[in-house]
């Protein structure tokens, strides 16, 4: 952009030059191309200057002063360079080059030329930081829409309401249970403030309603195991998380098998971090470590990051042929809580 | 009409199989849970109708419909699903919202029988070839068509697949012009060349060409070339 700003100018001086005089010379545009080409460095040169002496951050009034003072400054600079290019291409005139009225008003002209420099550049600046702002705000808007749509999966909803439709011939009072377990899972993605944390007792509760009713409609294809370390219970958690992973094994594993297959859930505490690991049957086609591509694994991504910055890590891979693994780590709570209820 | 269930949950058969018991013109022939399972008793039992779900375990409903040569009538059935919904909604198929409501399933069953009277009934040989009132199952990327034989002017060969040419849409199909032969009804449909299999009722006129082909005019403007070993076959047929 610098440089065909600066192309641009010597592209003016030309035709205004020939417009002016009638014509020019080759060694006139020579000239005039080299003077844009060190009009570039200059800028360049001012434009590194910049970012040392905070210019971006600095009050408007002293900016003002500043701008000015470099452009006088850059403008001399110019008139001085100018001169050994004129001398090589053999249109030196000493008496013309020093005369004190032809500095002035020339360094003058080239001063206001960097001004105008100066203007765009903080101009598009501005609007560039504008639009970064704007960017980042839209990314922030969209990460709790996610949010919002990972919280209910329609899908799972109505096909729950389906089975239990079915189950109310079948076995009435399983189907009493299964319409618990459904409003006990609706009521908890209500509630849930998707900001806070919640019990990890709560939060497997949920798991083990949710895989009740998956239960229901996979029947014997879904087997469940659980293997929870009692020092859990001191432990907070996102909301729904884990529920949300054990649901991504169902839909990305179980469901696809026609045989069906087995979710497990474990958790360990080690040093004061809580450890869940849940294994489902199925294999993560591909296969990519550190960046999965659901919704689901994204959302749950960027909440960790959102409530614990790098002290808890995320990781989901194919274990072996037959086993993915998704494994949270999660240090304790005291010092989350307080900065995630604003 | 016969009917087979395809879905990968007993529950939901079993919800619509009760809710079918309203309807005694829908006999339920056969329960299938998966596609690879449907599809054999889809030859085996050549059900009018297919209940079919969508999302199941290895392939799905669509994948199924695509494996099979002729189509029965298909009603889809989904709990909810984003994309299934779309192309339901975009290549207006019939389909039901599970859990199933009793009066949409009435409103469906009432549709389907229209559809049954207004086709005229398949005369299939023993041979079960296809004919011209069969319909088969064409999905190209987002959409996708049922589309009656009687509708199919040209089948064209390119690659692996098969350019299928109706109205004004000509999606591909991935199967060999070869085996498609095979199972055509050859008073209906003629292999003009190793390119090009033409549908019969759609030639409108016959130019000798070089080399002793044929050039084959069909309704609407396609031209085909029929080759030299064809052209004596094709001149049979059609002074017959």
């Amino acid at each position: 952009m610098q440089i065909g700003g600066w192309l641009l100018y010597a592209v003016v001086q030309i035709i205004g030059s020939i417009i002016a005089f009638g014509g020019t010379s080759s060694d006139g545009v020579f000239f005039l191309f080299f003077e844009a080409l060190v009009c570039l460095l200059l800028t360049h040169v001012a434009r590194v200057l910049l970012i040392p002496g905070n210019w971006l951050k600095i009050g408007v009034p002293q900016l003002i002063v500043r701008i000015l003072s470099m452009s006088l400054l850059l403008g001399l600079i110019l008139y001085f360079l100018r001169m050994p290019i004129s001398f090589l291409l053999g249109i030196y005139d000493q008496e013309v080059a020093l005369d004190p009225g032809g500095i002035l008003v020339l360094s003058f002209f080239f001063a206001i030329i960097f001004f105008l420099w100066y203007v765009l550049y903080f101009t598009y600046h501005y609007f560039d930081q504008y639009n970064k702002s704007l960017k980042y705000e839209a990314s922030m808007v969209q990460i709790e829409l996610n949010n919002l749509k990972s919280q209910l999966n329609p899908h799972f909803i109505f096909n729950a309401l389906n089975s239990i439709r079915a189950l109310v011939d079948e076995n009435p009072l399983k189907s009493k249970q299964a319409i618990n377990q459904l409003s006990n899972i609706l009521r908890n993605s209500l509630a849930s403030d998707k900001k806070g944390l919640t019990k990890f007792e709560d939060e497997l509760k949920i798991v083990k309603d949710y895989l009740g009713l998956e239960h229901i409609r996979f029947e014997e294809r879904l087997k469940t195991e659980f293997d929870i370390d009692p020092d859990s219970q001191k432990f907070f958690v996102p909301p729904l998380m884990i529920q949300t992973l054990v649901e991504n094994g169902i839909k990305h594993g179980i469901s696809r098998l026609t045989a069906g297959g087995l979710i497990q859930v474990k958790t360990r505490v080690e040093d004061d971090r809580l450890k869940i690991l849940i294994r489902n049957s199925g294999h993560l086609v591909n296969g990519e470590r550190n960046a999965p591509s659901g919704l689901g694994l994204k959302n749950t991504i960027q909440r960790l990051k959102l409530i614990y910055g790098y002290d808890a890590s995320f990781r989901i891979v194919n274990e072996n042929d037959n086993f993915v693994l998704t494994e949270i780590i999660i240090p304790q709570k005291q010092k989350y809580e307080s900065t995630n209820r604003g | 009409m016969r009917a087979l269930i395809v879905d990968d949950e007993r529950l939901a058969r079993k919800e619509l199989i009760k809710l079918l018991e309203e309807h005694p013109m829908i006999e339920v022939v056969g329960e299938a849970m998966n596609a690879e399972e449907a599809y054999q008793m889809v030859n085996e039992l050549n059900p009018d109708l297919l209940f079919l779900d969508i999302q199941m375990p290895g392939k799905t409903g669509f994948q199924l419909l695509e494996m099979l040569d002729a189509v029965p009538l298909v009603v889809f059935t989904t709990a909810y699903d984003e994309f299934a919904l779309k192309a339901f909604e975009v290549n207006a198929l019939d389909y039901l919202l599970k859990p199933i409501q009793p009066e949409r399933l009435a409103e469906t069953i009432a549709k389907l029988s229209e559809k049954e009277r207004a086709k005229i009934v398949a005369e299939r040989g023993p041979e079960k070839k296809l004919g011209l009132h069969d319909q088969v199952f064409v999905k190209d990327g987002e959409r996708c068509w049922f589309v009656s034989l009687n509708n199919v002017r040209l089948f064209e060969s390119d690659g692996n697949y098969i350019k299928v040419y109706f109205d004004n849409n000509r999606p591909m199909i991935h199967k060999s012009l070869n085996a498609l032969d095979e199972k055509l009804d050859e008073r209906a449909f003629f292999r003009a060349s190793r390119k090009h299999i033409v549908n019969l009722s759609w030639v409108e006129g016959i130019e000798s060409w070089f080399n002793g082909g044929l050039m084959v005019r069909l309704r609407g403007g396609d031209k085909v070339e029929v080759s030299r070993r064809q052209a004596a076959k094709f001149k049979e047929m059609m002074s017959l």
